[in-house]
């Protein structure tokens, strides 16, 4: 190793309630490298880029700063010591132009009086825009008229105009369509040729492959494997190691065997459904009794799938249920016609957070509830019993807020929701998402008790063990685009992340 | 909100063991402390003054407060659907002018009335179709339509006073008629308005808290997003709210009409939106939406009544008053506030 050392982790630990989000984490950076960092969600590459950027403290290892030992009590300890972090969230102020966000940090240290006009000229930003060649972006343009992947670089600028000598980019190239990707690998590797070290946190391993010097592959807290770009290393490889768990994990769930295989009539028929700027050409068929699952990366547009069918956003394409074609924008007809969503965001757009557990289960049904016009209150408890006592859900009283019970059991009374309406589907959006083991496992019997039943059910997941043993046929989508079936004994975490990591250019 | 869905109805066996007793279900109301408020306030006048604890003094607040009342119980709807009003006052002016412009025409009582309320119906539609379909913050939509509807009441009285009498052409049957829904008395003591004050409460209550709309009023308010993943209809909601309030403040401003009976464009019901907000708000509900009651407000508005009131009887001069009532709107929000986040943490 030529390159001087900038920053090292040594043997970093950090825990979460329940959870070793590092463990015993050694790794190094060089200056003038690219170093990849990949790994699944929740395999830790999050918690190691905010110990780097400050936000977090570890519970024990060194953490090395030119061969010194230090710590960062807060991020702008970490920003002195010339490390600077892009998030995959754009932080820039849509009402100001490129350059004043550019010299934002510049102009946040000054005192409230001092002149501005040194600092806010466009002239003040040219050095680094001309650095990162892109010297022909106008610093007076607002960024708010600017694409997201030149958004993406003014924040990129931003960073490495505080003197950077350990850049990490977080899911940089997320997205970003092929031809801006390439632009972004130019600007980080023109960083390169600069001396400043790279951390580059990504899913996308074909693009990975052809970009960095240095491989590092996070499961579950660790670094599971580590190469050289002289390995000739295949995504293959990569991929066997960021989900190398497959056995170990099954063993703690139930095994597919529980999932049924054998399917009833089409209940949702899905054709050529697009969302612009999201997905396009979406077609699948859902059949009675079939629990149906969808994976993709978070860029993937699965994320879009499920207010789409469900008629909470602009699309184009159709979606019948039992023959009957939903109207877009119309999240009434969808339930009428027989259709129960529950989204991802459960405290957002899930529950009515500021209703108590009886009202959340009647909400889609109201009129089932009205005598005389009014509310029977009598059958409303004694509907709200039944679904409790049959998912066993832990609630304290019928008029107990719902934002005060824990995840698992606000979800329950989402599904419960959901299935007073009597629906012929269920769409599901993450369904365990800040859920423990435990719910964790009652959702899943519920759902695979409905299927038999005859419920038909699409969930769309990011939960790669969900998807693996608790579907019956599933989807994976990749850059807006369905990259593949695959059903039965086919569906493992291997064949999913080999299609999920697909991307479009080489569909093509 | 729970409370009124669930706190009082259920006397049936329950599984479920961990309900509270009623008398704790009573305390935990939140209205709980709005109400003693008043208590308190009421037996400091009794004692303090002569005048308060008179039949004809308690008939007298309940008649000054109902118009305030009527609007206030609309607001409520308006307020827990997470949006706000500003245009009542207005439209409290323009529907009173209207009825007695039609009256001193030679209309019947009925008709008139009729053609007052659908003016406030339609200015409440106008401001719930801006505030949804047309992504106008209802603060924005309602300001500009105070500002329209007070013109137009300008522009149609040509800012001259508009008083209903015989003199003026009003059908003397009819201008019987239409005075006494504001001056007259039911079982001659019971002011009209109060009467009218006391059904629109009770439509109001049972509305809000016993119907499917209500329902639907507190999911959208308290969020807009997980109430259309429930396939309620948030626009329709929202529009519907703004039309009852129209409409009951149009209701007011005809029952203020006949009771003076007079009014001008330029000065009728000035202001008067502020004061609405203001007992909807003492009364418990929040400016961000989701959180209310009838009972709340029927409170708020009382209080507001009963301390102008008492200052009144108590020779407290009407500048004095004038801060006095402000520094009760902040001590009761305040309060609130303070003890609902004590609650949450």
């Amino acid at each position: 190793m030529t390159q001087p050392l900038v920053v090292e982790l040594v043997d970093v630990t950090k825990n979460y309630p329940g959870v070793k989000a590092m463990n015993e984490v050694s790794i190094q950076f060089h200056a003038g490298e690219i170093h990849a960092v990949i790994g699944e969600n929740g395999a830790g590459k999050s918690t190691m880029m905010n110990v780097m950027a400050g936000a977090t403290q570890p519970n024990g290892g060194k953490l090395m700063v030119d061969g010194k030992e230090t710590t960062f009590p807060s991020p702008l300890a970490s920003q002195a010591a010339g490390i600077g972090v892009v998030y995959q969230e754009l932080s820039l102020c849509m009402n100001l132009t490129v350059g004043e966000n550019i010299m934002l940090p510049e102009l946040a240290k000054r005192g409230g009086l001092s002149p501005l006009a040194s600092v806010k000229a466009g002239h003040a930003a040219k050095p680094v825009l001309e650095r990162l060649g892109i010297g022909r972006l106008d610093p007076e343009t607002p960024v708010a008229k600017l694409s997201v992947a030149q958004q993406q670089l003014v924040e990129i600028a931003r960073v490495v105009n505080q003197d950077v000598r350990l850049l990490v980019l977080d899911e940089p190239n997320s997205a970003l369509s092929p031809a801006e990707s390439e632009k972004l690998f130019e600007v980080v590797r023109g960083l390169r040729e600069q001396g400043v070290s790279i951390v580059y946190v990504s899913h996308h391993l074909e693009e990975v492959l052809n970009l960095a010097d240095h491989f590092s592959v996070m499961r579950d807290g660790q670094i599971v494997a580590s190469f050289e770009k002289t390995d000739n290393v295949t995504t293959d490889t990569l991929v066997s190691h960021m989900v190398g768990r497959d056995v170990a994990v099954a063993d703690q769930y139930s095994t597919r065997t529980s999932v049924q295989d054998v399917f009833g009539d089409t209940v949702l028929k899905v054709d050529g459904l697009t969302v612009p700027g999201v997905f396009e050409d979406v077609s699948f068929d859902i059949a009675k009794g079939e629990i149906r699952g969808v994976a993709g990366l978070p860029d993937s547009g699965k994320d879009y799938l499920g207010d789409a069918i469900f008629g909470l956003n602009q699309r184009s394409g159709t979606v019948e249920v039992n023959g009957i074609r939903l109207s877009p924008n119309r999240p009434v007809h969808s339930i009428n016609a027989g259709i129960a969503y529950i989204p991802a965001d459960r405290r957002g757009a899930g529950a009515l957070l500021s209703m108590s557990v009886a009202e959340n289960t009647i909400a889609s049904s109201l009129k089932r509830f009205l005598r005389g016009g009014l509310l029977h209150r009598k059958l409303i408890r004694s509907t709200t019993e039944d679904y409790i006592g049959r998912f066993d859900t832990k609630v304290a009283a019928l008029d107990q807020a719902i934002a005060t019970l824990s995840g698992g059991n606000q979800q329950k009374i989402i599904l419960s929701r959901g299935l007073v309406t009597e629906p012929k589907l269920l769409i599901l959006h993450e369904p365990t998402r800040g859920i423990d083991v435990g719910a964790k496992a009652e959702i899943y019997d519920i759902l695979k008790l409905l299927a038999a039943d005859g419920l038909a059910i699409l969930m769309i997941s990011s939960e790669l063990p969900e998807i693996v043993l608790h579907t019956s046929r599933a989807l994976a989508m990749a850059e807006g685009q369905v990259t593949g079936q695959l059903s039965g004994a086919d569906i493992n975490e291997e064949s999913i992340m080999a299609l999920a990591t697909r991307s479009r250019r080489h569909l093509t | 909100m729970s409370d009124c869905m669930t706190a009082s109805q259920d006397r049936s066996s329950s599984r479920l063991k961990t309900r509270a007793p009623l008398w704790l279900r009573l305390i935990a109301r939140k209205e709980l402390g709005v109400f003693l408020a008043l208590v308190v306030m009421c037996i400091f006048l009794s004692f303090a003054t002569s005048g308060f604890l008179t039949s004809l003094n308690l008939l007298n607040v309940g008649r000054q407060i109902s118009l305030l009342g009527i609007m206030a119980v609309g607001m409520t709807f308006v307020l827990i659907s997470g949006e706000i009003d500003l245009s009542v006052g207005s439209t409290y002016a323009l529907s009173g002018l209207s009825t007695g412009l039609f009256i001193i025409m030679g209309l019947g009582v009925l008709p008139a009335v009729l053609v007052g309320i659908m003016v406030g119906v339609a200015i409440g539609l106008v401001n719930g179709v801006l505030s949804t379909y047309g992504r106008l913050p209802s603060l924005i939509a309602t300001l500009g339509m105070m500002s329209i509807v007070r013109g137009i009441a300008l522009l149609m009285t040509d800012g001259q006073p508009v008083t209903v009498n015989e003199r003026n052409g009003a059908i003397p049957q009819v201008l019987e008629r239409f005075e006494f829904l504001g001056q007259g008395y039911l079982f001659g003591v019971i002011p009209m308005q109060l009467v009218f004050f006391a059904i629109i409460a009770l439509i109001g209550w049972l509305l809000l808290s016993g119907t499917a709309f209500g329902f639907r009023v507190f999911a959208v308010g308290g969020s807009a997003k997980a109430a259309r993943v429930s396939g309620i209809n948030a626009e329709r909601v929202k529009i519907l709210s703004f039309v009852i309030m129209g409409g009951l403040a149009a209701l007011a401003g005809i029952l203020s009409m006949a009771f003076l009976p007079s009014g001008q464009a330029g000065r009728t019901g000035l202001g008067l939106e502020l004061d609405v907000i203001a007992a909807v708000v003492v009364g418990g509900a929040s400016l961000s939406g989701g959180v209310g009651t009838v009972l709340g407000t029927v409170l708020g508005v009382l209080i507001i009544g009963v301390l102008r009131n008492g200052l009144v009887l108590m020779g407290v001069s009407p500048f004095t008053q004038e801060v006095m009532i402000g520094l009760v709107i902040i001590i009761a929000v305040a309060i609130d506030k303070w003890s609902t986040r004590n609650r949450a943490s």
